[in-house]
């Protein structure tokens, strides 16, 4: 009797609080799949990158960290340096409607054009799904997929949390660093670390 | 309008930055008002005081991105071969935040440059106990309104007597809303002369007494018969404080990054003798970690700082007996 009401109570538990633990991305874990719409119009979907590398990046045009990566190009040289070795570059805008780093599929357009920009896509996530899928914290938060569709790597672009742009040349740029490895076949040495950065700016109160 | 006469506001808007400082620690204290005694003068006197108290406000402080930012000292001169306080007095607009040494999941902590002349030195800063910064998906840990960093400035014994000297000091830091960031630089000095006599009660500055109220609401060391343990069980770090009596409030400040999920409910269970608090590790924690090191706050002026040993796997699952928690039991669950 004890033990089947025990029994019951830890099934109830598994049910409610199994669902977030399963699509949270974690690293080593499958990254979890997603459609999203870029600002070209285009629809993609992760799973169709399986064999791929893929990087996502958060973005939010208004947040310093961000700023600090784009006015100094770092983050264009990195789109470029990895997209021209097949690495798949989704940059990803979860700000909702009205707050700071929302952008209309034309603004981003623009905005990219401005920048030089060079990511194989930015997708517009106003609903935040992707974010959320992802427990996406910061802007500029990356992660990283293998071909194999694990994530290897999640957290910060690199070791310095400032938005100083002096400090984007002395910088350990993690993203390069998991790709370099992982591409050479060995482990990624550092496979999680804080995404310093602004909060992601979502809708408020999901639920 | 005569120079002294032109002191008083002054000393006024000293005292109201002072007050909001105060305020926001908790404390009372007396003010000197603005307090005419006749008609037209009065209209005219509290007219151009407000004018000055306006004015010397944004004198007293550097602007910063919404607020200001003002190098003080606790007395008018330095002391060879003695310790100083010196502090930033931050005053930041409403729904604005700075944030603490761990600044959680996001934004950055003030940092510090310090031009200093030979035989000077700075030590470490002191953090006062900050406030859980919560949005929809993130907690960030800081300060909002008014606050004191104190850093304490040691003179060597062998320095010489001289006239006033310039101390230095370059600030970035991350001013932060819940819309957005805005990072800013602010370059502050302050002129002191080095004596050679101790400082007496009259040679503390106006100042004085937002330092004494900021040291005391200070995080303190956890007193010695406190006992601490923290066991690592799954997704989830316990720790247990043996207190000699029962604790109904606890929040803990994790000193270091990525230990703990800073967005994730603290969940407390108060216990006869103290209470057994339950923090979700972070996501990001991918080894073990040799202890647990932060602030503890049991109530608005009672916070210590804790350094605890992790206990060892075996010692850990025999202490957190029978108060088996959802996460634990859940991941158990889904091994099997």
């Amino acid at each position: 009797m004890k033990r089947s009401t025990l029994y019951l109570m830890l099934v109830a538990l598994v049910l409610c609080a199994a669902p977030p633990l399963i699509s949270a991305a974690k690293v080593g874990a499958a990254a979890p799949d997603f459609r999203g719409t870029a600002s070209n119009g285009k629809t993609f979907r992760l799973s169709d990158y399986r064999g791929k590398y893929v990087v996502l990046e958060w973005h939010n045009n208004g947040c310093p960290f961000v700023r600090k990566q784009y006015n100094s190009g770092n983050m264009q040289r990195l789109q470029k340096q990895w997209t021209s070795q097949g690495v798949v570059w989704f940059t990803i805008l979860s700000s909702a409607p009205g707050k700071q780093g929302y952008a209309t599929a034309s603004e981003e357009n623009d905005y990219m054009a401005k920048m030089q920009a060079v990511p194989t896509a930015a997708l517009l996530d106003p609903t935040g799904e992707i974010g959320h899928l992802y427990d996406a914290k910061t802007s500029p938060q990356m992660v990283v997929i293998n071909p194999q569709g694990v994530v290897i790597y999640d957290g910060a672009i690199d070791d310095k949390p400032t938005t100083d742009l002096n400090d984007v040349p002395g910088a350990t740029n993690y993203v390069s660093l998991a790709l370099q490895q992982a591409m050479a076949g060995k482990q990624v040495e550092t496979s999680a670390t804080r995404p310093y950065g602004c909060s992601v700016k979502y809708a408020d109160a999901k639920h | 309008m005569t120079l002294r006469s032109r002191r008083k506001p002054m000393a006024g808007a000293r005292h109201q930055i002072r007050k909001n400082l105060l305020d926001s620690l908790g404390i009372e204290t007396k003010m000197r008002r603005c307090n005419p005694s006749s008609g037209f003068y009065r209209a005219l006197t509290c007219g151009a005081t407000l004018l000055l108290c306006a004015a010397s406000a944004q004198a007293e402080g550097i602007p910063i991105p919404h607020g200001t930012l003002e190098l003080i000292a606790r007395n008018q001169w330095i002391v060879a071969g003695h310790t100083l306080d010196l502090g930033l007095r931050f005053q930041l607009e409403k729904g604005w935040h700075i944030y603490w040494v761990n600044p959680g999941d996001s934004g950055e902590p003030p940092r510090v440059e310090w031009q200093l002349p030979t035989g000077l030195t700075i030590g470490a800063m002191e953090w006062p106990t900050p406030r859980r910064l919560e949005t929809s998906s993130i907690v960030d840990y800081g300060y909002e309104d008014a606050v004191l960093l104190i850093v304490p400035l040691h003179a060597a014994a062998s320095l010489a007597v001289q006239p006033p000297v310039q101390l230095g000091a370059e600030v970035r830091l991350l001013v932060c809303s819940h819309e957005m960031c805005i990072p800013g630089k602010a370059e502050l000095s302050l002129t002191l002369p080095i004596k050679s006599q101790p400082p007496a009660p009259d040679a503390q500055t106006l100042d004085a007494d937002l330092f004494t109220a900021t040291r005391k609401s200070l995080p303190r060391p956890a007193p010695g018969n406190w006992k601490f343990s923290v066991a690592d069980a799954n997704d989830s770090f316990v720790l247990t404080a043996n207190l000699g009596h029962q604790i109904t409030q606890a929040i803990f400040f994790p000193l270091a990054e990525s230990q703990i999920e800073n967005a994730a409910p603290q969940k407390l269970l108060p216990v006869a003798a103290g209470f057994r608090l339950t923090l979700r590790k972070s996501d990001r924690l991918l080894k073990p970690i040799a202890r647990l090191k932060g602030v503890l706050v049991l109530s608005a002026d009672r916070s210590y700082l804790i350094d605890v040993p992790l206990s060892k796997p075996g010692a850990a699952r025999s202490s957190s007996g029978i108060g088996i928690h959802p996460v634990q039991s859940l991941k158990e669950g889904r091994q099997i």
